[in-house]
């Protein structure tokens, strides 16, 4: 018996365990992992991986490798080995052609195109047609341009199929410089102390957590308030209200936004009627509306929860208070706000942490512009690094860093905000008789 | 101040809980309002002091209309019967929570807490938080917050029900000095007729958000107005009896007596239905008009013992008698009852 009922928690706690392990632990231990790679989407996130490309080929040359050996990197061979009779015999040519090939061609090899497509000519079952004669050079060429090798041995392979032989020196040499796959690196924290966007995001950041939430919590706390002290049917229709912006999509919460702000929208429209000029109001005050963007949405959240922590203050302490002479300014400051202590620290830090790591709405709205980096905030520029950018080369390390940096912060807050809640001291202790 | 209600009635939505009500309460008087669970007490008081509208009716301090005076405008302090203390302030700052609100220095406010907590036992408590307080002692502090700022009017919904029986025959004497001291016209609600008796001036007795009688508490226990509290005031209670008028004479099973000579007038007619009370120490074997019946039950109190006679119609009358047990359970016995001291009441419970 004692057995099963210590047990029971146990049980309890599993689908949570198992939830917290797969959707945070282990990301997060993975994040961590990345952030000290070089990982991008030129690397792949594989392993070893060599690759001689037409870039790589010019740049070898200004490497100060032999200009030789470079040329001859490049080149093509077509041999019609074993292998390369075999890719004829799959290549979809009449059989007499083939036939005739396998014949009269076995064991050639030849340093161009050029001259392959002479050998063919003097065949009597040549391929006719200039694509057939292609197919056959398809079949038999060895190149290493654009092969991707995953070992040092199938390069080396791939040398020797186009008749490069180097000393194990240059070899090694060859191999450092083609190699494209990802490395161990804490070059990723270097960069990120030492870039200049760092602190522009950071600054960023800061400002957007701090002016959304002040937004969020004092117009939450004003509604529930407001909505207290009027009667009960309209309050509950000013609440409904102020939730539409939460069951909104967010991409037609984000659309209306910008209908409301652009040159010929509502906004221009309106006070076009007091005769200002039509201007793109989100492009001239992006964080204006950034912010007032979350903060609507933030705010039906602490709205809810402060209006029911209002509710749950008993009706005769608030009676008790206007008896004792407190009108509804005074009742809000010297008795509602100091019982409501609770939740608002809750819903404060509620909202830190999740403007911290959400970024939805700013990038359908702005999506970290007008311009550069003008509202990018930390979360929206580890998405951009990591996941889609301008330029295509989608930086996994270093977004992982970024996102690293962000787990750090958000725990660090956690660990604060709880010391903040100090449970102890908010659990009642029992009466006393004396 | 004087107090006055004046056709006061509120309802809630549909739920009429208050009619018609009209009650004076005199400058400096205490005056209880008692009646069972659910009568209007609570609302009656909430009125007065302006938390709730009146639905209609008219309320006066004075010669000042308060009907529609908010409660912060009105110097009332009140006595909530959920004690309504502030969770997140001390006991200190509980107390000196109106004076704060009042603006007064804190030299004063410290003096007027001091005082209170004084009187109403408490220094030691000062520092505390109301969820670290018993059931009495949060009830205290209420009181003392209610008094703290000398009110002219006070309002007290039960505040002595969670005290232990000797606290509350001290405080019961304290709050009447305190209120003496103060002249605050005062309402005090109760469920407890005792404590209504020893602490106030005059009794609003009400029932179904009516009063049924205001009255000293020996009128109300002398003469009442109805059955209802005949019922009511008295411990033990008194006990009933129904029977119809024949000749002249209450009749009903087990029991027959000419009705006394007041009754000559056509006040009373034959056939009539009738509800008799007795009170208890009107049922002795010293007193005239017989009745014979069986002792179903005996409960000594001390110096005096309760007994049940339950005559051979199954009517059953309270008796209280001093000097000890002589009585034992189901000895049959011939008592009497004072007819004199009987209450008649009709059909509707009213007294003729
Ligand atoms: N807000 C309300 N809405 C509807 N009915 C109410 C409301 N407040 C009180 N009532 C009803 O009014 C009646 C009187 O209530 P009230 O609180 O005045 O009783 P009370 O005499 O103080 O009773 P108790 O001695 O139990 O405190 C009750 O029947 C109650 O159900
Ligand atoms: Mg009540």
């Amino acid at each position: 018996m004692r057995g099963r009922r210590s047990l029971l928690p146990v049980w309890f706690m599993l689908p949570a365990s198992v939830a917290v392990t797969v959707f945070f632990v282990i990301p997060v231990f993975m994040t961590f992992v990345f952030s000290f790679t070089s990982m991008s989407s030129d690397t792949g996130i594989l392993g070893n991986r060599y690759i001689v490309t037409e870039a790589t080929i010019r740049e070898l040359t200004e490497r100060g490798v032999d200009a030789d050996l470079v040329k001859r990197l490049g080149s093509r061979v077509f041999a019609f080995d074993q292998a390369g009779l075999a890719a004829v015999g799959k290549s979809g040519l009449k059989p007499p052609v083939v036939k005739e090939i396998e014949e009269k061609l076995a064991g050639a090899v030849f340093g161009s195109e050029k001259e392959l497509f002479a050998a063919l000519k003097s065949l009597k079952n040549r391929p006719r047609s200039f694509r057939d004669r292609k197919a056959v050079s398809k079949a038999v060429v060895n190149t290493i341009v654009n092969r991707e090798f995953r070992t040092a041995t199938g390069f080396r392979a791939g040398l020797a199929s186009i008749n490069v032989e180097v000393d194990d020196a240059t070899f090694d040499r060859l191999l450092g410089l083609v190699n494209t796959s990802w490395s161990w690196t804490t070059k990723n924290y270097v960069e990120l102390l030492a870039s200049d966007f760092t602190l522009k995001i950071l600054a960023n950041t800061m400002f957007y957590v701090f002016f959304t939430l002040i937004f969020n919590v004092g117009f939450a706390l004003v509604l529930a308030l407001a909505t207290f002290y009027m009667p009960s049917g309209q309050s509950k229709f000013f609440r409904a209200v102020w939730l539409i912006p939460r069951i909104s999509p967010s991409v037609i919460y984000v659309m209306l936004w910008k209908w409301f702000t652009f040159d010929s929208g509502f906004m221009s429209y309106f006070l076009g009627t007091f005769g200002v000029a039509p201007e793109n109001w989100l492009n001239e005050y992006p964080w204006t509306f950034v912010i007032f963007a979350n903060g609507f949405v933030g705010a039906s959240m602490g709205m809810i929860i402060f209006a029911s922590a209002v509710l749950a203050i008993p009706r005769d302490v608030l009676h008790a208070a206007e008896v004792d002479g407190a009108y509804p300014w005074q009742q809000v400051r010297r008795v509602i706000l100091p019982m409501m202590a609770w939740p608002i620290l809750f819903v404060t830090s509620y909202q830190t942490l999740s403007l911290l790591t959400s970024f939805e709405y700013i990038l359908l709205l702005t999506d970290g512009g007008p311009g550069f980096f003008t509202t990018e905030t930390w979360a929206l520029n580890a998405y951009h690094t990591a996941l889609s950018n301008y330029y295509g080369n989608l930086r996994y390390g270093f977004g992982a860093t970024l996102a690293v940096v962000l787990v750090v912060v958000g725990i660090a807050l956690s660990l604060l905000y709880l010391r903040l809640f100090d449970f102890k001291a908010l659990v009642a202790e029992p009466p006393i008789e004396s | 101040m004087e107090i006055r209600l004046e056709n006061f009635s509120k309802s809630f939505g549909p739920v009429k809980v208050i009619e018609d009500m009209d009650l004076t309460i005199g400058d400096c008087e205490m005056v209880a309002l008692l009646g069972p669970s659910g009568c209007g007490k609570t609302t009656t008081l909430y009125a007065v002091c302006g938390i709730h509208r009146v639905t209609s009716g008219r309320i006066w301090f004075g010669d000042k209309d308060v009907t529609d005076l908010p409660p912060q405008k009105k110097n009332v302090g009140v006595v909530f019967q959920s004690f309504a203390l502030y969770p997140h302030l001390s006991v200190f700052e509980n107390i000196a929570f109106p004076l704060r609100i009042r603006k007064d220095g804190s030299a004063e406010i410290e003096r007027l807490v001091k005082e209170m907590a004084g009187v109403l036992h408490m220094e030691e408590l000062l520092d505390r938080r109301p969820g670290q307080l018993s059931g009495g002692q949060q009830q205290r502090v209420a009181l003392a917050r209610a008094l703290v700022r000398q009110p002219d009017v006070l309002l007290m919904d039960e505040p002595l029900a969670n005290l232990d029986a000797g606290l509350r025959l001290e405080m019961r004497s304290e709050i009447r000095r305190i209120q003496r001291e103060n002249g605050c016209t005062s309402i005090l609600v109760t469920h407890d007729q005792v404590e209504a008796m020893s602490m106030c001036d005059r009794i609003a007795l009400m029932n179904d958000g009516k009063i049924q009688q205001i009255g000293t508490p020996d009128e109300m226990y002398q003469q009442p107005r109805n059955r209802f509290v005949a019922g009511f005031i008295g411990n033990p209670p008194i006990s009933f009896c129904d029977g119809v008028i024949q000749d002249h004479r209450f009749v009903t099973e087990g029991l027959d007596f000419d009705l006394p000579d007041r009754f000559e007038a056509a006040s009373i007619t034959a056939g009539q239905k009738v509800t008799i009370g007795v009170r208890p120490e009107y049922v002795r074997p010293e007193f005239a008009v017989p009745i014979e019946g069986e002792i179903t039950f005996v409960e000594s109190q001390g110096r005096e013992v309760l007994y049940d006679l339950t005559l051979a119609g199954g009517k059953v009358f309270r008796s209280i008698q001093g000097g000890g047990p002589k009585f034992k359970i189901g000895e049959n016995v011939r008592w009497g009852i004072d007819i004199g001291a009987t209450f008649f009441f009709d059909e509707r419970g009213n007294r003729i």
